[in-house]
């Protein structure tokens, strides 16, 4: 696929010319002066806000000080505007002798995080997250209080990596909220943040998180480069800074993951991951990714080893099923009769006897309506959305075969195909799943399980040659590591995950101490209880 | 040559599932009777002895590929020749191998449909393959080790919890005595297909420590070895000589003949997923072996923009070596090892070898 | 580069286009040919028979079958088997299938006149499978054979395949031989093939005819009935009842069956039920002509006792085991007798000679019919009585007091 990509880029070149932010705003007012009369920089602002209704302007007159607050309603906590600024101001308007700048800045203010801004540049930037501006006549400067404070969502159990045991709490929208969730799980110095501003309009915050220490130094240079190469207006998902940092973009396998639960993040972050927030999303990305960590669910690690396991490969399995059973149906039907044994032969050429489409075309309206019912399920309203199942069962399940459209073989097959596709615990990887399916579906036709095998052996190459973060993807099983296997098919119990995955974080290995495998007590210590047991 | 190292287990997993490519496949020493399986060993024996002259010309030359040091043993001009000669030799076996793999699908399952396409979609595929380079081929190995693995077992439990093994077909062990077996094993096992180990001069370089080199090789040879001879008497025991002598594919008959419990039988798929990816990597392997010759003779920078055209001339090689599958392997057992087999997989590397031993003795003196 | 890119990529594409005509072959368009009889021809070589399902009537799902008749036959005739199928596609709608076949029935004037034509084709074909068994139609035609129905299974292929397993795992009367096993005795110089015979009995007319599927007890039925004998391909012979199991004994392919032996002065009053036995057969040469050991081991449980006996006393039952050995051997040289006066050695006892001594093997292969007749086989037979059922001794004992 590089090769699509580079006759893409040739083209692509003379487009990149164009600088965004330049057209969008000529002449940046980053360094104009904040002017001395403060009704001058009410009008200025009213101006260039375009008079919007819900920038908030409150003027006081004290002893010696006029001026005006300036907030934008809705972002600003009003609440503690008027109980902490404006009251502490009233109230205190005595001991406002001198006339200086900084003394209003000392004496008056009970609210913390005050800041002096000199410039017209950082006022925006200042209004528009939220804070409120004091512009004080007579004076060139602006005191900047954060009075950050807008409606947020309350932490909800999350709605689309669900668990059965594990902690309930999911991400919000509020990118100072999800990253105190991860500092509430990793109490440690050693857990850095690093924050930035992308999108040249939307001025969206992005912080970075790493463990220091265990982090791979390399892989935090790499994600911040790329991070600072964005160039875009606007990053209104963490999806937008995932398809911009990602390694391949020929692919529909995900190279970055993307998670809503904290406790999948800080694991992550403990393995040497870089979690990438996005101010807006309930989505926190990570890198690097590897293939098998896409079904990795939480539960695994909450649930004992050896049921951990089992689900674990019935998950890898269920991914192939979701991938090749129409696939298999339609070589099985058209090419390879004499596979099947006589009886299930008959059998199903009793059920495809009147059925008047040939496989593959059978396979794909079935594939197809599911799919349809699938969007359609997501975007309806709740309540709609039982009458629409309800009635693409019936039609899928009950009219098809009834009319004689569809064999109940492909109904069984589509919705096993359905539900093994369900089963995967990252959407992203299960609906690469899905898009593959047809192409798979279509080789199969041509040339049956030859074609299967070829698509398979395509999509293996492929995914055998990307990598993410420098990290191959197909990592550990290809390349090979016999030391990593203990989180990869099978999940070897805690005690057993001796070592953080050497690929992905460098330095502080070591993950469980001597001796961790539990049991009963040792000999020596049951007798000595024992005894005791008697005398007592 | 590409910037690429691989682990001595990637090589190691290459080297098995290059062996066992084809030579599983379509049966060999079947002119042996039920000794099929002495003359594989005697060709291990001797394919070692042929490995371990590679691996002092390697160990002469430890970063560059037989198409360089073969310039710097035998002189610019003759050496070109020869290296052209080596690349001619690979592209001919990948696309022999290709022209086996394609005959065997169309003689089974694909009957009617055109060679040209079956093996347009396989050489695109590993065209594809080469293109992303070296490390990924042996990754793709690595997973699909352990799959052809897993099959393996479970093809082998299946046979023998299906009843078929008859080891009574084995005897008489040597009834002929040992003349036709020697014969068979210079003539045939000899060089297919333990001498084409000869391709991993090209490949050698690529090891990220070229000291274990002999211990990964040989190794991966006698694992690949024991299992052609294992699966070798399976075929003898389960088939019966006769049938064994008839078949072109004696493993797939013997897959054929699987069936337990009246439901599991009719397993000729799995033999057919074993015969892609043992076929692939073969193919690839020769295939990648040529390119990177080519690239090196001709000092390409990017082998990459190779691939295309270099796949299109083995596509069509592959179609036009022969005009029937009778000619294709008349030309294999009697042609190819005594004018490409011989020549390329033994007498060049000895004369190479005695020559490099001279010329390195006297730069040693020298020093 | 790109050139080549986009080649492939068209290459790709028109394959849609293309693959129309390939191998591609929809379910609704197959005929699954169950059974092929083969028949000595009038005007060609063969009259062939095709059993064809018909999926509809034989599955159950779909609640419209049930109606008609599970399977059609159709039949056509040719100098050669292809000839013969392909002149089927004449009546046919659809494309036969072979993948499916299951039995393949020769009728026994065929078979008398040798069937060798027939198995290259057979074996040739990828689609025909090479475990397909055999079955010889004794004293009708093949194509009677195929075109009867059965009863109890819906299709008459699996009555016959289902039939020959579960009568050699209990009876041991017939042997399961598929197109493999014969072609490999048929080209071994030390082993002759055997095929079972099956037989139409009853009313022939009616036996194609859905009335035959309307009475409990069916009008015509097919039934195993003996093994027969082949040399170089031909039909030689039957061998029936007790030297069938004889045969079978020394094929080692027993795994159940009966013995009667008398006891008391009364005629078959005990009935053992072998469970389990082997056999070996081993060659030796002496004096430059090779001998024969046959030496089977068999356990076995009494299944019935119809006189008084004391089977609680080992030394009883010592005498039981001795009769019951006596009992197989004796079948078991009765077939072998049989197969000796007609010079034809379907016990493979040539390839053993082959493996004891194989240069003698060389000098005498070409003759061993001869030498087979006049080779001289020792019968070792050494019974096991394990256990009894569910009682001790027979309600007979106290009947006498």
């Amino acid at each position: 696929m590089s090769i699509l990509s580079k006759l893409f880029k040739k083209k692509n070149k003379s487009k990149q010319n164009d600088n965004y932010r330049q057209q969008q705003d000529p002449d940046a007012p980053k360094n104009l002066p904040i002017l001395r009369d403060y009704h001058e920089n009410i009008s200025r602002l009213k101006e260039e806000l375009g008079n919007s209704t819900d920038v908030a302007f409150r003027e006081f007159n004290l002893k010696q000080y006029k001026g005006v607050a300036v907030y934008i309603d809705g972002l600003a906590n009003s609440n503690m505007i008027s109980d902490f600024f404006m009251d502490a101001l009233l109230k205190n308007q005595e001991e406002l002798q001198s006339d200086s700048f900084q003394n209003l800045v000392d004496k008056v203010t009970s609210l913390g995080n005050l800041r002096i801004i000199n410039n017209w540049g950082q006022v925006y930037e200042s209004l528009l997250s939220g804070n409120t501006l004091f512009f004080v006549e007579g004076h060139t400067k602006a005191i900047n209080v954060e009075t950050k404070g807008w409606d947020k969502r309350a932490i909800s159990e999350p709605t689309t990596q669900l668990s059965i045991r594990g902690p309930k709490d999911s991400f919000i929208e509020s990118i100072r909220t999800n990253t105190a969730l991860i500092r509430r799980r990793i109490k440690s110095p050693n857990l850095w943040l690093e924050t930035m501003k992308i999108g040249t309009v939307t001025q969206t915050d992005v912080a970075i998180m790493y463990v220091k220490g265990i982090v791979n130094d390399k892989v935090v240079t790499e994600v911040k480069e790329r991070l600072n190469q964005i160039n875009i207006d606007s990053v209104l998902e963490s999806g937008y800074i995932e398809q911009l940092i990602e390694d391949q973009t020929w692919t529909s396998f995900p190279t970055i993951f993307h998670t809503e639960r904290p406790d999948v993040v800080s694991s992550q972050l403990l393995e040497g991951r870089v979690a990438i927030f996005v101010d807006g999303t309930p989505f926190v990305i990570t890198a690097p990714a590897v293939f098998i960590q896409f079904f990795q669910a939480p539960d695994d690690y909450y649930s004992r080893f050896d049921i951990s396991t089992g689900i674990r490969l019935l998950r890898i399995l269920s991914f192939f099923i979701a991938l090749i059973a129409p696939a298999l149906y339609i070589s099985i039907t058209t090419f390879h009769q004499e596979m099947v044994p006589t009886t299930m032969a008959i059998a199903i050429a009793a059920q495809r006897e009147n059925v008047p489409f040939p496989a593959f075309v059978e396979a794909l309206i079935m594939e197809v309506t599911f799919e349809i019912l699938r969007e359609a399920g997501l975007r309806l309203p709740r309540a709609v959305g039982q009458a629409v199942s309800i009635v693409g069962a019936l039609v899928i399940g009950q009219a098809a075969v009834q009319a004689g459209f569809v064999s109940p073989v492909m109904v069984i097959v589509v919705s096993i195909t359905a539900i093994a596709n369900f089963s995967t615990p990252s959407f992203a990887m299960a609906i690469s799943a899905r898009l593959l399916r047809f192409i798979i579906m279509a080789l199969a036709t041509f040339l049956g399980f030859y074609g299967i095998m070829l698509g398979v052996m395509f999509m293996t190459i492929h995914l055998c040659s990307l990598r993410s973060f420098g990290i191959p993807y197909m990592s550990p099983i290809a390349p090979f590591n016999i030391n990593q296997q203990q989180d990869v098919l099978i999940r070897f119990p805690i005690w057993a995950f001796k070592n953080r995955p050497p690929l992905i974080s460098k330095g502080n290995i070591k993950r469980t101490g001597k001796g961790q495998k539990p049991g009963p007590p040792s000999q020596s210590d049951r007798k000595q209880d024992s005894d005791q047991g008697d005398q007592s | 040559m590409e910037k690429a190292k691989i682990k001595s287990t990637q090589l190691f997993v290459l080297i098995v599932l290059f062996e066992m490519g084809s030579a599983l496949v379509v049966g060999i020493g079947t002119d042996a009777k039920q000794d099929a399986w002495i003359t594989v060993l005697l060709g291990l024996a001797g394919g070692i002895c042929l490995f371990l002259i590679y691996a002092k010309l390697f160990l002469y030359y430890p970063d560059v590929p037989l198409t360089s040091y073969i310039q710097k043993i035998t002189g610019k001009f003759i050496g070109r020749i020869l290296g052209f000669l080596y690349v001619i030799y690979f592209m001919y076996l990948s696309a022999r191998v290709l022209r086996d793999f394609g005959e065997l699908l169309t003689t089974t399952i694909y009957s009617s449909t055109p060679l040209l396409i079956i093996n347009a979609l396989m050489v695109l595929t590993i065209v594809y393959a080469v293109y992303k380079g070296f490390e990924v081929i042996a990754r793709v190995g690595e997973l699909y080790f352990a799959l052809v693995y897993c099959i393996a077992l479970l093809g082998f439990m299946l046979i023998m919890f299906s009843g078929l093994v008859h080891m009574e077909n084995l005897r008489p062990i040597l009834e002929n005595g040992w003349m036709p077996i020697l014969k068979i094993t210079l003539g045939q096992t000899l060089n297919f297909p333990f001498g084409e180990m000869n391709v991993f001069t090209m490949l050698l370089p690529y090891l990220n420590e070229p000291k274990k080199v002999k211990r990964v090789c040989i190794g991966g040879m006698i694992l690949s070895g024991l299992n052609i001879t294992i699966a070798t008497v399976i075929n003898i025991a389960s088939l019966g000589v006769p049938l064994f002598e008839r078949s072109p594919f004696p493993l797939l008959s013997t897959v054929s003949k699987i069936s337990l419990a009246n439901f599991i039988e009719r397993l000729d798929v799995f033999f057919m997923l074993y015969l892609m990816v043992g076929g692939f990597f073969k193919i690839t392997l020769f295939f990648y072996a040529a390119v990177i010759g080519t690239s090196d003779l001709f000092g390409l920078k990017d082998y990459k923009k190779i691939c295309f055209p270099m796949g299109l001339i083995i596509l069509f090689a592959s179609l036009s070596i022969a005009s029937n599958y009778a000619e294709h392997i008349k030309e294999g057992i009697i042609i190819v090892p005594i004018f490409l087999h011989w020549p390329f997989q033994i007498i060049v590397p000895v004369g190479l070898l005695i020559i490099a031993f001279f010329r390195n003795r006297k730069k040693q003196l020298i020093n | 580069m790109k050139m080549f890119l986009a080649l492939f990529l068209l290459l790709f594409s028109i394959l849609p286009v293309l693959s129309g005509c390939w191998n591609q072959k929809e379910l609704t368009d197959l005929a699954f040919v169950m059974a092929l009889g083969v028949d000595k021809g009038k005007n060609h070589r063969f009259d062939v028979a095709f059993q064809i399902v018909n999926p509809g009537n034989v599955s159950a799902g779909q609640g419209q079958g049930g109606g008609g008749l599970p399977i059609a036959v159709y039949k056509s005739s040719g100098d050669t088997l292809t000839e013969a199928a392909r002149n089927a596609a004449l009546k046919v709608s659809r494309r036969l299938y072979y993948a499916h076949c299951n039995l393949l029935v020769i009728g026994e004037k065929l078979a008398k006149e040798g069937i060798l034509d027939i198995f290259d084709a057979l074996e040739r074909d990828p689609g025909f499978r090479t475990t397909t068994e055999i079955v010889i139609a004794r004293d009708s035609t093949a194509e009677e054979l195929v075109t009867t129905l059965t009863i109890l299974d819906k299709l008459p292929v699996s009555k016959v395949t289902k039939e020959l397993q579960t009568s050699e795992d209990m009876l041991g009367e017939t042997l399961k031989v598929n197109i493999d096993d014969f072609i490999t005795s048929l080209v071994s110089k030390g082993k002759q093939p055997l095929i079972t015979g099956y037989s139409v009995i009853g009313d022939k007319k009616i036996a194609d005819n859905s009335q035959n599927l309307q009475i409990t007890t069916t009008k015509a039925f097919l039934s195993a009935n003996g093994i027969g004998l082949f040399r170089k391909g031909k039909l030689i012979g039957w061998i029936n009842g007790y030297k069938a199991r004889g045969a079978v004994w020394v094929l080692n392919k027993v795994s159940g069956t009966d013995v009667n032996i008398d006891w008391n002065g009364k005629k078959n009053a005990i009935n053992v039920t072998p469970l389990r036995s082997r056999t070996k057969v081993s060659a030796k040469i002496k004096n430059g002509k090779p001998m024969i050991n046959v030496v089977i081991k068999e356990e076995s449980i009494i299944s019935e006792i119809n006189t008084n006996a004391d089977i609680s006393n080992p030394n009883e039952i010592a005498k039981i085991e001795k009769k019951v050995g006596k009992v197989i051997k004796s079948q078991v040289i009765e077939v072998i007798k049989e197969a000796q006066n007609k010079k034809c050695d379907i016990f493979g006892f040539g390839e053993k000679v082959h493996l004891a001594n194989p240069k003698l093997w060389k000098r005498i292969q070409n003759n061993w019919d001869e030498q087979f007749s006049e080779t001289k086989v020792f019968v070792t037979v050494k019974p096991y009585q394990r256990r009894s059922g569910v009682r001790r001794n027979p309600f007979w004992n106290e009947l006498k007091q």
